[in-house]
């Protein structure tokens, strides 16, 4: 698989037009449904891959761009989530400096 | 002519090689069912502006309708209290940067939102205007070509009326021949008949003629005498009768 194939599980005569928001493997429990305790197997599980950790972060951007951002009537939402989205990156990347500002005394 | 094969053959490696990836491993029928064609929905509901309504629904079974308002205003009370969170001189002006991004948001939200619909519309009927204008000519084409065909059958008729037409007039001809041939037919016999009877007329003038003249030249003036006489004496026998 070079850049810019398709993934190894995508067939064209049983899938039909490519989704690019779309896993095309075999499907695993969603997050949201694990149980706490299988937590551990559930992330055994998962490909750590850097390809694979780069589809992951293409299908998030794409299912993004089709939920909030491709319809047809969009609202301000995907740019308020793109506000805060930016707002809490460079409050993290900036948080080195900005420990210097606290004013407590004691905790 | 040469440049045109250099192009041919491009073209076909291009294809060849796009309709390798497209194709891929092709095995199988297309699963409708579970990988049906993508299709453009609706956006995703939100609530707060941006936090995701499907945020909230994977709360409400677990902790109700207030869990992840509890939950956030929670983390924030231990962020701020802890000091995790360093409210420094950005954060108040972000406040009220967030305070006119509320306003403008609420006060010229709505009239953006109607105008940015208006152009999505605009736009779409932009594009479809060739299809809608080519079904508007196709149909006037169709509408058109039956008015043309109505028009034809119309002609068949006309056509029909002139045949009669020229069968009447043909029929008018034969008999004005007709009514001229008994005209002519009739002039000629009643010459005949003329000619026939001055012959006899003149024939009977001639015959009278004829007989009178060697009539009265057989009459003798002795024979006259006779009559005379008779006449005469029948004259008297008549006057002394009365």
């Amino acid at each position: 698989m070079a850049f810019g194939d398709y993934p190894k599980e995508y067939n064209p005569s049983v899938h039909g037009p490519y989704d690019p928001a779309r896993y095309y493997g075999k499907p695993d429990t969603p997050f949201g449904q694990v149980k706490l305790n299988e937590i551990g197997s559930w992330l055994a599980r998962r490909n750590k891959t850097p390809s694979a950790f780069m589809g992951a972060c293409s299908r998030a951007w794409w299912s993004w761009q089709h939920k909030y951002m491709q319809p047809k009537r969009v609202g301000i939402a995907p740019f308020f989530q793109l506000l805060v989205g930016s707002m809490t990156f460079f409050y993290v990347i900036n948080y080195g400096k900005m420990k210097h500002h606290r004013n407590y005394k004691y905790h | 002519m040469l440049s045109r094969v250099a192009l041919r053959s491009v073209a076909a490696r291009q294809s060849a090689s796009t309709a390798l990836v497209a194709r891929g491993s092709a095995s199988g029928a297309r699963d409708e069912q579970n990988f049906p064609r993508p299709v453009r929905g609706e956006p995703g509901k939100v609530r707060l502006g941006f936090v995701p309504e499907e945020w909230f629904q994977f709360f409400h079974a677990k902790t109700g309708v207030t869990g992840p308002y509890t939950l956030g205003v929670g983390l924030a009370t231990y962020l701020c209290s802890k000091e995790i969170f360093v409210m420094e001189h950005e954060y108040y002006s972000g406040l009220s940067l967030i305070l006119m991004v509320y306003i403008a948001a609420k006060k010229l939200g709505p009239n953006i939102a109607a105008w940015l619909d208006k152009e999505v519309d605009n736009i779409e009927t932009s594009w479809n205007e060739g299809r809608t204008n080519t079904i508007k000519g196709l149909e006037q084409a169709i509408k058109d070509e039956k008015t043309a065909q109505w028009r034809a059958e119309g002609q068949e008729l006309l056509m029909e009326a002139k045949k009669e037409n020229v069968l009447l007039q043909l029929e008018a001809a034969y008999r004005e021949r007709l009514m001229q041939v008994y005209t002519e037919v009739k002039r000629r016999l009643d010459y005949q008949l003329e000619k026939t009877n001055v012959e006899r007329r003149m024939a009977q003038k001639n015959m009278v003629d004829w007989i009178v003249l060697n009539v009265t030249k057989a009459i003798t003036p002795d024979q006259e005498k006779q009559t005379l006489d008779r006449c005469i004496a029948d004259l008297s026998a008549l006057a002394a009768k009365h």
